[in-house]
């Protein structure tokens, strides 16, 4: 029997329809496992098998949907014999010449991190599993179906692909908005699957085919890879006490005419559908003409929620998290303070460039678990696809394999080196490639030559399977400073290398290194570039003069229609002006109304007057002691107090600039956290804020922080304050247990403990120092204690 | 594949009006506090939202002392017994307000500690609101007990498992529990509510 990757070629293929309801039918219980039939009624499990390959389905899949080694202890046994009933199955019916047995598996039931609980890599390993017992057993192909989240599609592909070497099928849920439930759109899962190197794709489940219907031409306008569609038999209804699904047989097989016409290659059905349904599909579609998927030329990247197709509309990519010449992200990295590269992260994003480029590339660190956590975190907190940025091989292997969607990757070059060490894992994981034309011999003085190592990139990576489409040449902007041709040279380059088929990047940055006014020169070299066909620039969404080249290219050029996004830049430009003009309130006026923006005004504007210490003892302090006080009173609430506190930090952080760092003053500091077990940081990061505030250096460890850490902290930075918070009775011992452990390290510490399940009885009970009712009562504690 | 007896209900942000004690509660500040800061949050929550409700109406038998038997879990308890007094159904419920919120949360949570106050408490009062809104829809023409959620009394978290199960949570609402039993997205609710006969 042929590999069915080939027939796939040659012809339409037919899934089988339901299992689970069908089996309902036959007498499984509303929350009974289905599973469990593979020992306790296989012949049931075989007749329904034999129904379908009867009605003329090719693919049977294996009744083992919901098995994996965390719901059963005897997973391996219900593989087994789950896959031992669709053979017999296979044996016995004869009058069907191409039956193959995909083995199912469904998703594990749990959320991935950073959102859910289960790290990636055990996600893996459970999916991992079953697919070696399936080996084992031997199947025709893999189906990983039913899932609605992009993350853990990933990882049951990945360790599909890394213990077989059966062809795999992918079919995501999709609801009526065209989404997975974690917010992937066919395009993004298209992106990251093909990426993966998947042999088929497609939807199951959720919608009736009327419904999939509405989402088919997505697949079909970004596939290459052949599309099934596994429908339900639109929705479960209850009709005199019985469960019917409200579209018959024959409606269905003329939607999945429809289906089939307009680009689905695989058809089968789900939830609802029986052998019937199976039967007048295949009736209706066999003789339509059949075409396998054209090869699509889009050059995409994606996250979990959506792809970023690189074409004529500039691409923006933040430079902003790399820290070269960065020396506050330096320290960050170097201290593990991944909120301030978050804090980038969201502040790029809300620039609205397309793509952020993740670069922690630091000599003392170690960057591969530094980039891990980065990608991680940075994808909690923004949608937009990332470019994997680094020159350690190992580290690009990790950052790829754990994120979530098509990354760019930054980059190849045309070193023997680069290349045979990058194309296996882009080949491995998929992602859209920056080649830079640099080789042994440096980079080439002028534009032929970059572009001949630009064509052998090409053709290495081609020996990979990777596609023309997936590689974006970076020709290098060098400094003009010190290579005056640099910029003639790289524009020529671009317009030679866009000839060959592929698509372009710059570091743009670069070409203005060691200039003043720099954003001058790099923001006309930009316009240049673009008009020489530049895709995808790396860039400083902060430098406004880049980002009006960016914005005004565009309205000339036909790709803002209607300059709707100019004019909405342009006026919120406008609007920034204006605010920063009518700031007329004082700085005091400014942090207890919280107006972040005048703050920042004031304080810069007091700052060429007096003293930084002045600004802070007669303008900062006494603004948070009133709104302090008012808090006290009653009169204001928690909300104005943090937006006051968050007012006040941003006017702290311009007076911090003008004071030398050896004067600063950090003899004021605090260790805070959430205590080991708990996982709640509402209360904390409010005290956080305020401490800031008031000029307190915090060291935050986070939540679920185990007491040794605390202690080991508090030592290091030779700090007396310890701040503890708990939210959950259950974390209460927990808080004991690190007081217990701090007061016999050194009892010169002392503890503050808050949150809302203790009082003053509690924290007495405990050992603690001092127990703040609420986050002002905390600062002043804090006061007095630095005070005394 | 979904248990067939399991309705959905979803709402849209303007659907649901959000109980001002509820959010007075949760923000600490009086019932008509009001800000830019709230209105902010406001509109980012509503954006974000996606307010969903999967239920079944089933049997429950009480005819042990202090077990209320479901067809997905036998619950010992002397709170839901008692509070289930004079019915022999029951609806059981999850509601959640959807992932995005979390991922709002998560955002917030990094760039401003006031705007992730507010929008947490805002997110708490949202779907308890939700949660009123439908049990209002399940309960009309009947007569009901008051809403009871494990956690609450002696009824441990760890029913949400059966339960969350019996509703094929992860797949009509993308509910998952982590090994804490606590619930992901966030902002979810699961209930049960006797119906009395």
């Amino acid at each position: 029997m042929k590999d069915i990757r080939e027939l796939i070629k040659e012809k339409r293929v037919y899934f089988d329809g339901g299992t689970g309801t069908v089996l309902q039918k036959k007498g499984l219980k509303p929350g009974e496992c289905p599973e469990m039939w593979n020992i306790t009624q296989p012949h049931k499990i075989i007749t329904l098998h034999k129904s379908y390959l009867k009605a003329g389905a090719n693919i049977i899949k294996t009744n083992t949907f919901g098995i994996n080694r965390n719901k059963f202890l005897n997973y391996a046994e219900l593989i087994r014999k789950g896959i031992e009933c669709a053979k017999k199955a296979v044996e016995e019916v004869e009058d069907n010449e191409e039956k193959y047995i995909a083995f199912d598996m469904g998703p594990t039931g749990r959320l991935l991190e950073p959102l859910g609980d289960l790290p990636f890599e055990e996600a893996v390993s459970i999916f991992a599993d079953n697919i070696k017992v399936a080996v084992e057993c031997g199947v025709d192909l893999v189906l990983i179906e039913t899932m609605n989240d992009s993350y853990e599609t990933k990882a049951a592909v990945v360790a599909a692909k890394e213990n077989s070497d059966l062809p795999i099928f992918v079919t995501n849920v999709y609801d009526g908005t065209g989404k997975l439930m974690t917010g992937a759109d066919p395009a993004a899962m298209i992106a990251m699957l093909e990426g993966l190197g998947v042999d088929g794709l497609g939807m199951n489940c959720s919608l009736g085919p009327d419904k999939m219907l509405e989402i088919i031409d997505e697949f079909a306008k970004y596939s290459s890879t052949p599309i099934i569609v596994n429908p339900n038999a639109g929705l479960p209804e209850v009709v005199d006490g019985e469960t019917v699904f409200n579209i018959n047989e024959d409606e269905f097989s003329d939607y999945m005419v429809q289906l089939a016409e307009r680009g689905a290659t695989i058809l089968g059905g789900c939830c609802g559908t029986t052998a019937k349904f199976i039967q007048k599909t295949i009736e209706k579609t066999r003789n339509l003409p059949y075409k396998y998927p054209t090869e699509k030329d889009f050059t995409m990247v994606s996250s979990y929620t959506h792809s970023v197709i690189i074409d004529k509309d500039p691409i923006l990519i933040g430079e902003r998290i790399n820290p070269t010449g960065k020396p506050k992200l330096k320290e960050a990295l170097r201290t593990g303070d991944l909120n301030y590269v978050l804090n980038e992260a969201v502040r790029q994003a809300d620039k609205n460039v397309h793509i952020l480029d993740v670069n922690v590339g630091l000599p003392e660190i170690d960057e591969t678990e530094m980039m891990k956590k980065c990608v991680s975190g940075i994808q909690a907190v923004t949608d937009l696809p990332l470019q994997i940025d680094t020159t350690k091989f190992e580290t690009l292997e990790q950052a790829m394999r754990i994120y979530n969607g098509k990354p760019l990757v930054n980059s190849v070059n045309g070193t023997e080196e680069s290349m045979k060490n990058v194309l296996p894992i882009v080949q491995k994981y998929g992602g859209g490639l920056i080649a830079l034309t640099i080789d042994e011999k440096g980079i080439p003085d002028n534009a032929y030559d970059r572009a001949k190592i630009a064509e052998k990139i090409i053709s290495r990576a081609a020996e990979y399977g990777i596609s023309r489409k997936d590689i974006i040449v970076d020709p290098l902007a060098l400094t003009i400073s010190s290579n005056p041709e640099s910029a003639v040279v790289t524009l020529e380059s671009i317009r030679l290398i866009r000839a060959l088929g592929v698509k372009t990047s710059l570091g743009i940055s670069n070409i203005s290194f060691g200039l003043p006014q720099r954003n001058l020169v790099t923001s006309t070299f930009y316009a240049n570039a673009l008009q020489s066909g530049l895709n995808c620039a790396i860039m400083n969404p902060f430098a406004d003069e880049m980002m009006n080249v960016y914005y005004a290219y565009r309205a000339l050029n036909q790709l803002d229609t209607g300059c709707v996004d100019y004019i909405n830049y342009a006026s919120a430009v406008q609007g920034t002006v204006k605010s920063d003009v009518k700031t007329e309130e004082t700085l005091q006026v400014c942090i207890v109304k919280g107006l972040k923006d005048g703050a920042v005004v004031q304080t810069k504007k007091l700052l060429e007057s007096i003293s930084p210490l002045d600004v802070i003892n007669k303008h900062i302090v006494p603004a948070l002691n009133e709104i302090g006080t008012a808090f006290e009173q009653k009169k204001a609430y928690l909300p104005q107090l943090l937006m006051s506190a968050e007012t006040a930090s941003l006017s702290f952080e311009e007076v911090k600039k003008k004071i030398p760092s050896e004067q600063a003053d950090k003899s004021k500091a605090i260790v805070l956290a959430t205590v080991k077990g708990d996982i709640h940081d509402i209360g904390k990061n409010i005290v956080k804020v305020l401490m800031e505030s008031y000029g307190f250096t915090v060291y935050d460890l986070g939540r679920d922080v185990p007491p040794e850490k605390i202690l080991e902290c508090a030592l290091e930075h030779n700090c007396k304050l310890v701040g503890l918070s708990a939210l959950m009775t259950t974390t209460v011992p927990s808080m004991a247990e690190t007081i217990e452990l701090l007061n016999k390290t050194d009892r010169s510490i002392k503890t503050l403990v808050g949150g809302a399940v203790l009082n003053q009885e509690y924290a007495d009970m405990i050992g603690a120092d001092f127990y703040g009712a609420d986050a002002m009562d905390s600062v002043r504690f804090a006061e007095k204690f630095y005070s005394a | 594949m979904r248990n067939s007896d399991i309705r959905i209900i979803t709402a849209n942000a303007e659907d649901v009006k959000i109980n001002k004690n509820e959010l007075a509660l949760r923000l600490k500040t009086d019932r008509d506090y009001n800000s830019e800061l709230l209105e902010r949050c406001r509109k980012q929550f509503n954006e974000a939202v996606e307010y969903k409700c999967a239920y079944i109406r089933t049997e429950v038998d009480l005819s042990k002392e202090n077990i209320c038997k479901f067809d997905f879990a036998e619950i010992e308890s002397r709170n839901l017994y008692k509070n289930l007094q004079g019915c022999n159904e029951a609806f059981v419920m999850a509601v959640t307000t959807g992932i995005s919120v979390d991922r709002l949360l998560k955002r917030l949570n990094i760039i401003s500690q006031a705007e992730h106050f507010v929008t947490d408490g805002l997110s708490s009062a949202a779907i308890e609101s939700f949660c009123d809104y439908v049990s209002d829809i399940m309960k009309t023409g009947l007569k009901c007990a008051n809403r009871f959620s494990p956690g609450y009394g002696d009824v441990s978290l760890e029913v949400q498992k059966p339960l969350l199960e019996r509703l094929c949570a992860a797949e009509t609402l993308g509910i998952t529990l982590n090994s804490a039993y606590l619930m992901t997205p966030v902002k979810s609710i699961t209930a049960i509510m006797g119906i009395k006969s």
